[in-house]
């Protein structure tokens, strides 16, 4: 191989060196490529688009989550002046906090449209069928973390709330007085109850929430999202030139005669 | 396994196949066509979250530069948490309404199990095996009746519920309390009654409990008209109030013992006095 291509320009070489140093130390730009350049079918939709619509949801929650921690003092002698301080003091804390609690109605929503698309295109038939199990756990836990912090704010909405939703857990058979027990930390809704909620809410849930995520995306990825059903060229879609033997159990040849174009 | 039919999991393992090799003949690269949609997309989200703060926070608080304001999207906040004095309407956020109003459905303390736990139990399991008794491999909604009669049906019911959960009108404190008169002379309440009849219509037991048809019955919590003729007792109706679960195993009803040793006593003479009309 004696013919070497043009020498690439200073600035190629200024864009690829740092590229290939950490491709050759982590394979990680090889995964991004991967990741972007990967085919998906012809003909996905607009629909399509809630998965990652509901992404952006749960990334806004995490960023506005995380200045509104630096300004909230999870005690109930606290938490009431911080909340009224970031929503009327804090410089655009109004909208920190307002984008933080209007989006979590919107993530929810999302998250059942999102939901709404798997079932109406079949996708979580094989072999997504674990992809939507952690869809659900990710639904389960997108309101566990609207509970958790609905009381946050400690004012009187958020405090009988939670004290009707904590006892509501303890009606539940075997696990529930425990559950409720675990959730109030002791007799009463008090200080032991607001640190756990807390907890809960901005370290167990959102961890949970995005390891579900990590998993959901790579079945998405290693399986590929489906053609909608209606599509003529769905991917997949059974074909006329399958082996006959093949064939024989894939279409029924009644519903085949009445107008699919092949 | 040589001849014959194949069978259904070689079916559905030859249209993943198929599938790959569709989407390898004639995809298009995620980058930049399918990312293009999602980006878009999520900059709409991102604009609605915006827009809806700015909504709430310009109708609530501007106006008169008060949180507690009740704007087109809800206050900023209400009145921070006082555990002693009861007269709230527990509310979850909306999203939780469907299971509030199931609640409500199963009044009867048998049945509240039902409304708690058995019914989203079920409902949450049915969901989650879907994958797992909807093993047809046929996509197309046309071919799956089944499917679309039960997600219409999902769809009603849980509209339903969220609407009626949302519009369900519990007795404010205000009007309960413009009661109390009728109930004295309706029940003939000694004076040592009264203030735990005031206490009882400001605490939010009427969100559960009906007392001369005022109130709203939930969670199977009984009519407490005539509590007094079962002659529980004072020293029986502090220590339910005060932890009603430790009383009446896996009663839902809140604790109350945040009210206070003097007011828990106000509440019980109301109680033992009330012994239904006369
Ligand atoms: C969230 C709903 C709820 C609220 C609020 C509520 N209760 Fe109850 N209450 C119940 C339920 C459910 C029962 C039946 C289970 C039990 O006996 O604990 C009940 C039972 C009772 C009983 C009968 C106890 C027995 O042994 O038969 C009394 C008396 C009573 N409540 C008084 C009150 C008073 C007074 C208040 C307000 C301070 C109140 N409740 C607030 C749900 C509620
Ligand atoms: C935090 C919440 C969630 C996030 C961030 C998320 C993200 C995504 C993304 C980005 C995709 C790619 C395709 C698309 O966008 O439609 C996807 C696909 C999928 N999601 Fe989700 N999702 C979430 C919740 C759910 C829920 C609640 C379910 C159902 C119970 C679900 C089931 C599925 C399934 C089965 C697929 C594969 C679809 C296909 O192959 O066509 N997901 N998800």
């Amino acid at each position: 191989m004696s013919t070497r291509r043009r020498q690439p320009s200073r600035m190629q070489q200024a864009v690829d060196f740092p590229l290939d140093w950490l491709e050759e130390r982590s394979g990680l730009v090889g995964g991004v490529k991967y990741f972007l350049f990967r085919k998906v079918p012809a003909d996905t939709n607009w629909m399509q688009t809630l998965g990652s619509a509901t992404l952006t949801a749960f990334l806004v929650q995490t960023v506005t989550g995380v200045i509104l921690a630096m300004y909230y003092q999870p005690t109930p002698n606290d938490a009431y002046a911080s909340i009224v301080n970031i929503t009327d003091h804090v410089t655009l804390g109004w909208l920190v906090r307002g984008m933080h609690k209007w989006g979590a109605s919107v993530f929810i929503i999302l998250m059942f449209l999102h939901m709404g698309r798997v079932f109406l295109f079949g996708a979580y038939k094989y072999p997504r069928e674990l992809n939507w199990v952690l869809g659900v756990l990710l639904l389960v836990m997108g309101m566990a973390e609207g509970f958790t912090g609905y009381l946050l704010p400690w004012d009187q909405t958020a405090y009988w709330a939670s004290v009707v939703g904590i006892n509501l857990n303890g009606t539940a058979p075997f696990l529930g007085p425990w559950l409720a027990q675990f959730l109030r930390g002791g007799q009463d809704i008090g200080a032991e109850t607001l640190a756990r909620f807390y907890s809960l809410h901005m370290l167990v849930i959102p961890g949970a929430i995005f390891a579900l995520i990590g998993l959901h995306l790579y079945l998405v990825i290693r399986l590929g999202v489906t053609s909608p059903p209606w599509s003529k060229e769905a991917a997949g879609a059974d074909r006329a030139d399958e082996p006959s033997q093949l064939r024989e159990g894939l279409t029924r040849p009644a519903a085949r005669g009445a107008g699919e174009s092949e | 396994m040589a001849a014959g039919k194949p069978s259904a999991v070689d079916e559905r393992r030859a249209q993943f196949a198929r599938y790959k090799q569709d989407v390898k003949a004639r995809g298009k690269s995620f980058y930049p066509f399918a990312m293009f949609e999602d980006t878009v997309m999520s900059l709409v989200v991102v604009t609605v979250i915006v827009a809806l703060a700015a909504v709430w926070k310009w109708t609530a608080w501007a106006p008169h530069h008060l949180g507690t304001h009740q704007g087109l999207l809800g206050p900023e906040y209400t009145a921070p948490a006082d555990p002693g004095t009861t007269n709230f309407v527990p509310r979850p956020d909306w999203y939780f309404y469907f299971l509030f109003y199931l609640l409500r459905i199963f009044k009867w303390p048998e049945t509240v199990f039902l409304g708690t736990v058995g019914v989203p139990t079920i409902a949450l399991i049915l969901l989650i095996a879907l994958p797992f008794y909807d093993v047809r491999r046929e996509r197309r909604l046309s071919r799956r009746p089944v499917a679309v009669v039960g997600l219409v049906l999902t769809i009603l019911s849980m509209a339903i519920l969220t609407w009626k959960g949302a519009t369900a009108s519990e007795a404010l404190a205000s009007e309960v309390i413009a009661d109390v008169p009728n109930w004295i002379s309706a029940e003939k309440l000694p004076p040592a009654a009264v203030p735990g009849a005031k206490l009882f219509a400001v605490a939010g037991c009427t969100a559960c409990h009906t007392y001369l048809g005022t109130g709203s019955s939930n969670l199977g919590a009984p009519d407490l008209t005539t509590i007094g003729t079962r002659n529980l007792g004072i020293a029986f109706q502090i220590r339910h109030l005060q932890c009603p679960s430790c009383v009446n195993p896996g009663s839902p009803m809140p604790k109350f013992a945040s009210l206070g040793t003097t007011r828990l006593h106000e509440l019980a003479v109301f109680l033992e006095a009330s012994k239904g009309k006369k």
